[in-house]
């Protein structure tokens, strides 16, 4: 590439390419503060359902738990 | 974090029992020695495959879950696990003398019964807890670890 390679290119890349700011577009930090606040892993309704019906069950046959420890 | 894959989900598939196992020993120990009961089972047979092929086998499993590019929900997945685990476990059980089968249960050598309807609820209750487990524990370790 020679000297007027480069000064093609360099034109053609400023013609082409929207121009980089030094400052950003908006403020990041509510999105990231909103972000650190969500909840994004609660747990379902329906998951604390099966975990009261596993107590029950547990409940129900305490010997059963020898065969959690057996399996687990 | 994009080196040794396999590796990180094999050592957060045993994380779980790996835990569970200590428990189990710990409370057994208490129990026995403490609290001066003496279990109505051979504990020494019945942690052999707590201790020799459940950790191994998560690990396993959860491996086989990255390698299979997550295909299935995690919990899902773990729950499959039962579907290996529970027949290889009563193999094991019966070969090393854990138990004989009778018509009312499962008896130990001592004498101890385990009636045929608390097996179906403990493995009602078992499959529910390995759902949860996989969802939340070994599936928070997999995104902790990066390959979630």
């Amino acid at each position: 590439m020679n000297a007027n390679d480069e000064k093609w290119l360099k034109a053609q890349l400023r013609e082409n390419l929207p121009p980089v700011s030094g400052e950003l577009e908006r403020d990041l930090w509510p999105r990231m503060r909103a972000r650190l606040e969500s909840r994004p892993h609660a747990v379902p309704w329906w998951d604390w359902a099966l975990a009261g019906a596993a107590v029950v069950l547990l409940l129900i046959a305490p010997q059963s738990i020898l065969l959690l420890f057996y399996q687990i | 974090m994009n080196t040794h894959p396999y590796l990180r989900a094999y050592m957060a598939g045993t994380f779980v029992p790996t835990i569970v196992v200590m428990l189990a020993v710990c409370s057994f120990a208490f129990v026995r020695y403490v609290c001066g009961v003496v279990p109505a089972f051979p504990v020494e047979r019945f942690m052999i495959f707590p201790l020799a092929f459940v950790p191994s086998l998560w690990g396993v499993w959860n491996l086989l879950y990255v390698a299979l590019k997550r295909r299935l929900p995690i919990g899902v997945h773990g729950t499959l696990l039962v579907v290996l685990l529970a027949p290889l476990g009563l193999t094991v059980g019966r070969l090393i003398g854990l138990y004989s089968l009778h018509a009312n249960g499962f008896v130990s050598p001592q004498g101890a019964q385990l009636p045929y309807t608390v097996v179906v609820i403990g493995a009602a209750g078992g499959l529910i807890i390995y759902y949860l487990m996989w969802k939340y524990v070994v599936g928070f370790l997999n995104r902790m670890l990066g390959i979630a």
